[in-house]
């Protein structure tokens, strides 16, 4: 017998430990539900975001540009992922025009990095990153600071709310990007007395840009 | 460093980190703080809602564990879809050598290493060592802990028993940092130390918080972004999951991924809610080329077969080490195995037998504390009596003890010898004040014994007038 064999045939002899416990009838949500308008959604996501540290911004095109070229603050090589993936037409280029290229994918040493997301959630201010095509890992992890693109039609309630569309999108929805990442505020840790402390391994700064609906 | 078993030494480990002011301060702050953020978060919109989602957690983790070994299968033919390669490990000694046979078949070199307790009940890393493979810890209170040879003293904590200073002296001593007040300096030295591994290291090791069944996923919660980097940037990614990290839906996980970091450290969710289905598709440029789940009994069947099943429920947040007073005062390290506070107080004997953990299961004052905090409701104060009964029928109990046993008992049975055995207690104390005789002093030492009321009840009750003592008769009748 394999060692798979015999786990699982002592499991199937034990007599089932475990009384019959009740279903929940009515699943709840970890926030409970509340009818918003999309603005009151976009402003539960921002206070929520505020809250754990992050920056936020709502911005038109123009005004993420530049937002971007503040952030970089004279940095001229940025971590990012395919522009097909972010919600800025063409950034890549005017980036270039403005003298920044986007490094290698796998840079340790770059100082800023841009992703897009696939949603948010409000109820927690959390970014919802899928890996991909493009869409790299470490433009959200290695850097010291991440600029994440949005929009405000992609704000979700919560969490609840993302796992139930995928399961509407299709049954294997879930199980797509070899890595969903869903990303609540900077990097921190406390394992030094106590102490909150940002950017312990991931970025110290998370910058969110809020561009307008499609 | 391997957790090595000295869980029969638990009260001389207590006396030693009673002594220790800096682990005083150190626990007692770390505890406290932990206990009052978790309620805050559990019930932060409601006492009832909080309470709701504790039992629906439970109830997830519950319908997983009676199905286990059918959601087990479940969950190997979605992880194999996914692309994960499985192994099954019935014990440490075979999921270290599916580990070291994973590293020799890959080239590999370095590993980095993400926070798993379940790789400390293994001794992951001291088995890949002695194959002369280069070991880092990336969680910040591991490595801390992996820098000054110790093991891990709190669930979610590791390096709670330490202050910042201590930890300044071991990065000054084993690093060269210079001298530095700062916390975020440390932090900051601490990450440009391990950089240069994540970006080099050819294997990532972590453990799971959660393996789905029907979606074949690994969900995992971080807060530094160690995990990340040990799951995406190494070639080779190994997962050690133990079998009873089960749950059955994407839905369960939902609750569960929730409750964990609320009830652990406050927070709504963990800075990273990472979810792993495999390794990287062949069109991606980052993520693990190969991906393993080795999936780990060491145990855990045997304990399902008992009526110590329902500990496998436990999701690992750390609440109930925070909520008791033991743990408050002794820290994690007096447990003497890989588990502190009420779970390590039920788990370890469990695991390493009774007999090699005699005194644990009485390390609880029994105050309910750590039932109450808990986010599936395990009931372990129950569990703590029932391995104190187990104890007694082992034999495993002092004579002394059943000496004094059988003394109550003969003085119980007898209204004559009962009276008599409350003159000789109330003469014995106005001899000897608050401290007891012989063995008995060990409770006295620490504790002022209580007074005995001047006159026993049963002359008070003789001494009340006949109106006000109703016959039980009477009583009986007008119930």
């Amino acid at each position: 017998m394999t060692a798979r064999e015999r786990i699982l045939s002592r499991l199937r002899e034990a007599r089932p430990p475990f009384a019959e416990v009740a279903p929940i009838a009515d699943r709840r949500r970890m926030v409970p539900e509340r009818e918003m308008t999309s603005r009151e959604l976009t402003g539960q996501f921002i206070d929520a975001a505020e809250a754990l540290g992050c920056f936020v911004y709502e911005l038109d095109r123009g005004g993420a540009i530049e937002q971007i070229m503040e952030l970089l603050d004279g940095d001229k090589s940025v971590l990012s992922w395919d522009e097909a993936d972010l919600p800025l037409n063409d950034l890549h280029g005017a980036l270039a025009s403005l003298g920044v290229r986007v490094a290698q994918h796998n840079s340790g040493e770059v100082r800023v990095g841009l992703t897009g997301v696939s949603a948010a959630l409000a109820a927690t201010g959390s970014l919802v990153l899928e890996s991909g095509a493009g869409r790299y890992r470490g433009a959200s992890l290695l850097p010291d600071l991440h600029i994440a693109l949005m929009r405000a039609d992609q704000i979700l309630p919560d969490l609840e709310g993302w796992t139930a569309m995928q399961a509407e999108r299709a049954q294997a929805a879930f199980r797509e990007a070899s890595n969903t990442v869903i990303v609540s505020g900077p990097s921190k840790t406390a394992d030094i007395g106590h102490q909150l402390v940002k950017g312990a391994h991931g970025p110290r700064e998370l910058h969110i840009l809020i561009l307008p609906q499609a | 460093m391997t957790v090595e078993l000295q869980s029969n030494d638990f009260i001389a480990l207590a006396d030693i980190a009673l002594a220790n002011p800096d682990l005083q301060q150190a626990v007692g702050s770390g505890t406290r703080g932990g206990y009052a953020r978790r309620a805050e978060a559990m019930f932060a919109h409601s006492d009832e809602h909080g309470e709701f989602m504790r039992q629906q957690a439970a109830e997830a983790k519950r319908r997983a564990l009676r199905q286990l070994p059918d959601l087990l299968e479940t969950a190997e033919a979605n992880l194999l879809a996914n692309g994960w390669r499985v192994e099954w490990a019935e014990d440490a000694e075979q999921a270290n050598q599916l580990a070291l046979d994973i590293a020799a078949r890959h080239g590999v070199r370095t590993v980095t290493k993400s926070k798993s307790m379940l790789s400390e009940e293994l001794g992951v890393n001291h088995a890949l060592e002695a194959a002369g493979l280069r070991v880092v810890e990336t969680d910040l209170g591991e490595y801390i802990i992996q820098l000054n040879d110790e093991t891990p003293s709190h669930i979610v904590a590791p390096v709670m028993h330490k202050t910042k200073d201590e930890i300044r002296d071991i990065f000054m001593r084993e690093l060269g940092m210079a001298p530095t007040d700062d916390a975020e300096a440390m932090v900051a030295f601490a990450r440009q130390m391990l950089r240069e591994d994540f970006l080099s290291a050819d294997m990532g090791v972590s453990g799971a918080n959660f393996l789905i069944a029907e979606t074949g996923s690994i969900g995992l919660v971080m807060n530094e972004g160690n995990g990340r980097m040990c799951t995406s940037l190494p070639r080779v990614h190994i997962a050690l999951v133990g079998i009873e990290k089960i749950v059955e839906t994407v839905e369960d996980y939902a609750t569960l991924t929730q409750v964990l970091p609320r009830s652990s450290t406050g927070q709504s969710l963990t800075v990273y809610t990472n979810i792993l289905n495999g390794p990287a598709r062949s069109d991606e440029d980052d993520g693990p080329e190969f991906a393993y789940v080795i999936l780990v009994d060491n145990g855990r069947s045997e304990i399902y077969a008992t009526k110590y099943a329902d500990a496998l429920a436990c999701i690992r947040c750390g609440a109930c080490q925070n909520a008791c007073p033991v743990y408050r005062s002794t820290g994690g390290h007096a447990y003497g195995w890989v588990y502190g506070g009420p779970i390590g107080a039920v788990l370890t004997p469990l695991f390493v037998g009774l007999e090699n953990a005699l005194p644990l299961p009485q390390a609880s004052s029994l105050c309910g504390s750590c039932k109450q905090v808990c986010p599936v409701d395990i009931d372990l104060p129950r569990m703590l009596l029932d391995l104190r009964w187990d104890q007694v029928q082992a034999g495993e109990s002092k004579a002394g003890w059943d000496a004094a046993m059988k003394l109550w008992a003969i003085g119980m049975t007898s209204p004559t010898r009962y009276a008599l055995g409350g003159k000789a207690a109330r003469a014995g104390q106005a001899v000897m004040g608050d401290f007891m005789p012989g063995p008995l002093g060990n409770w006295t030492r620490h504790r002022d014994f209580p007074d005995f009321a001047p006159k026993p009840f049963r002359q008070l009750w003789k001494e009340r007038t006949p109106t006000l003592n109703p016959s039980p008769t009477k009583r009986e009748g007008l119930a």
